[in-house]
């Protein structure tokens, strides 16, 4: 009830208000809280006559595949929370099927989201731009512009920063393209540009690290395409890790047998630097030369988790989050809740579990506000598709349940597991998948 | 809501029918459950995706995944992913879904 009393005399009834609350200057775009009473710009008109219900108010930053999810559900699971949504970029580049860029097979435009349904059927508001600080006490953001946000919680979905290559600088030589995005464009006009009877490398880095699968896919997919467009090319994996991390049977037959031809793989191969000018890479099994290096880094969470101090998990890599509500585990910042891949646990860090761990946390959210508690059995699931070839495809799917006794999600044996094999109907599954995970969590 | 209530099966009539705050945890359950579903067969189990499963009763919804966990629907990624769930769980989602129409 504290809250309320708190939320009514900030709100006093009208949004325009409400942005004092939030800190808004006055040269800033209002926040429209869609769905509640609100003056018309340059007016004293008031458009909804009806009392005002004070809502409680979430802050969302970023708005990749968890952060639009939450901010989506939040919204969609009552009406009792406004969402504001920051975001950089006013367009969203999926990762997931950004791989078959690289093969001619996606244009980047089929991969691109907008937020106008989230504004538009949801009522989130939108703001864009940089997030420089979180004050996880106050509960407050302030963005490049100087302006400053508050809210009742915030749900941070950074996603994933790089750690720096020695010796790579400032080089576009080596894209890593682990960011769907110019680096994957980038990354597909030098493979084009790839000689026949050329080098390809690959490197994978250690755990945790995006899409558990997804290196091993990409290499699958650009043996497949060397062997078609650039005859006599092979393509060298190398792997920081002690074997392959991921879907074990169906890469080991696809690197050994179906693409053995192609791939090269080594495994407990790290990187430590590289030399962009003679095209090398120097790693714990060897130095290693291409003539096209798609070097992808070791990971750690967005950036904004460390600046906020909330990187208390994995060495300091991600963020230590209380899995019934992704609330961070650091002391005093419980108003700030971690989802997707920047968070530390025992789920695999991709889109499709970001989207539920969004469900859980836009749930939990919504109980906490209203003076409930989590629910305290919550179920996540994966699933995804490996490109084998560029017409087949593999299936991998899991399933968490909460366990009580180590506070953390796990993993259910008999629902953890891939297909035995890959053919053409799980390529084609595979659309039908892409299309309704990204309605679910842009639509 | 109209459409909801004359369709909604006895379960969760009589959940509704219960007061308060007890009643909203039986069915924010079940939905937080179901909202597993929906990344594959779309928002509220209404496409676009697989299988729609919006308009069907609980008892069918209920009855499909007793059959991918029992692998009669053969060894594709729904059964497997059937594995993961409790009965008591596949009755909750199946009684929350049977209310989307």
């Amino acid at each position: 009830m504290d809250r309320r009393i708190f939320l009514s005399s900030a709100a006093a009834g009208l949004v325009g208000s409400a942005l004092t609350a939030c800190g808004g200057g006055g040269s800033e775009p209002a926040l429209d809280l869609a769905g509640s009473p609100r003056r018309r710009p340059g007016t004293t008109t008031t458009v909804v006559t009806p009392p005002v219900t004070p809502k409680s108010r979430v802050i969302v930053i970023g708005g990749g595949m968890g952060g639009a999810t939450v901010a989506k559900y939040l919204r969609l699971w009552g009406d009792a929370i406004s969402v504001t949504l920051v975001e950089r970029m006013p367009t969203y580049t999926s990762n997931i099927m950004s791989s078959m860029v690289l093969t001619g097979q996606r244009s980047m435009s089929s991969l691109s989201f907008n937020y106008d349904t989230l504004r538009s059927k949801y009522g989130i508001t939108t703001v864009f731009g940089d997030v420089v600080a979180i004050d996880p006490v106050a509960v407050k953001v302030t963005l490049a512009n100087g302006t400053t946000l508050t809210a009742d919680r915030i749900v941070m979905a950074p996603g994933i920063s790089f750690d720096a290559v020695p010796g790579l600088g400032a080089s576009d030589k080596m894209p890593h393209a682990w960011q769907a995005g110019p680096q994957t464009t980038l990354l597909a006009n030098q493979l084009k540009a790839l000689p026949n009877k050329g080098v390809v490398v690959l490197t994978i880095p250690k755990t945790p690290y995006r899409c558990p699968p997804g290196p091993y896919e990409r290499a699958c997919l650009i043996a497949d395409w060397l062997k078609v467009k650039k005859p006599g090319s092979r393509l060298i994996v190398l792997d920081a890790n002690p074997g392959i991390v991921t879907e074990v049977d169906n890469f080991t037959n696809a690197f050994m047998g179906l693409h053995g031809g192609v791939i090269e793989y080594r495994a407990n191969a790290e990187v430590t630097s590289v030399d962009p000018a003679t095209m090398s890479l120097m790693t714990t099994a060897g130095t290693v030369r291409g003539d096209v290096i798609n070097m992808i880094p070791r990971q750690r969470a967005g950036t904004l988790v460390a600046t906020a101090g909330l990187n208390n998990a994995t060495e300091g890599r991600f963020a230590g989050v209380n899995v019934l509500s992704y609330a961070s585990t650091v002391a005093g910042a419980e108003k700030i809740h971690i989802i997707g891949d920047a968070s530390a646990t025992t789920q695999p860090k991709a889109g499709h579990i970001a989207n539920q761990e969004a469900k859980v946390c836009a749930d939990a959210i919504s109980r906490i506000l209203s003076g409930g508690a989590p629910d305290p059995a919550p179920v996540t699931n994966s699933a995804c598709y490996s490109t084998i070839t560029m017409t087949q495809a593999s299936w991998l799917t899991a399933v968490f349940q909460y366990d009580a006794a180590t506070s953390a999600m796990k993993g259910v044996a008999a629902a953890s597991g891939a297909s035995t094999g890959w053919d053409q109907d799980s390529f084609e599954e595979m659309g039908t998948w892409f299309k309704s995970l990204m309605g679910d969590s842009f639509a | 809501m109209k459409t909801r209530f004359h369709i909604l099966a006895p379960l969760v009539l009589a959940a509704l029918a219960a007061a308060g705050t007890a009643q909203a945890q039986v069915g924010q359950a079940g939905r937080l459950l179901a909202s597993n579903c929906f990344q594959c067969h779309g928002t509220n189990g209404k496409g676009p995706g697989f299988d729609t499963l919006a308009g069907k009763s609980a008892s069918e919804i209920y009855k499909d995944l007793k059959e991918f966990q029992s692998g009669k629907e053969g060894n594709g990624i729904m059964a497997k992913h059937a594995m993961g769930y409790t009965d008591a769980q596949l009755q909750a989602l199946a009684a929350w879904l049977a209310t989307q129409r």
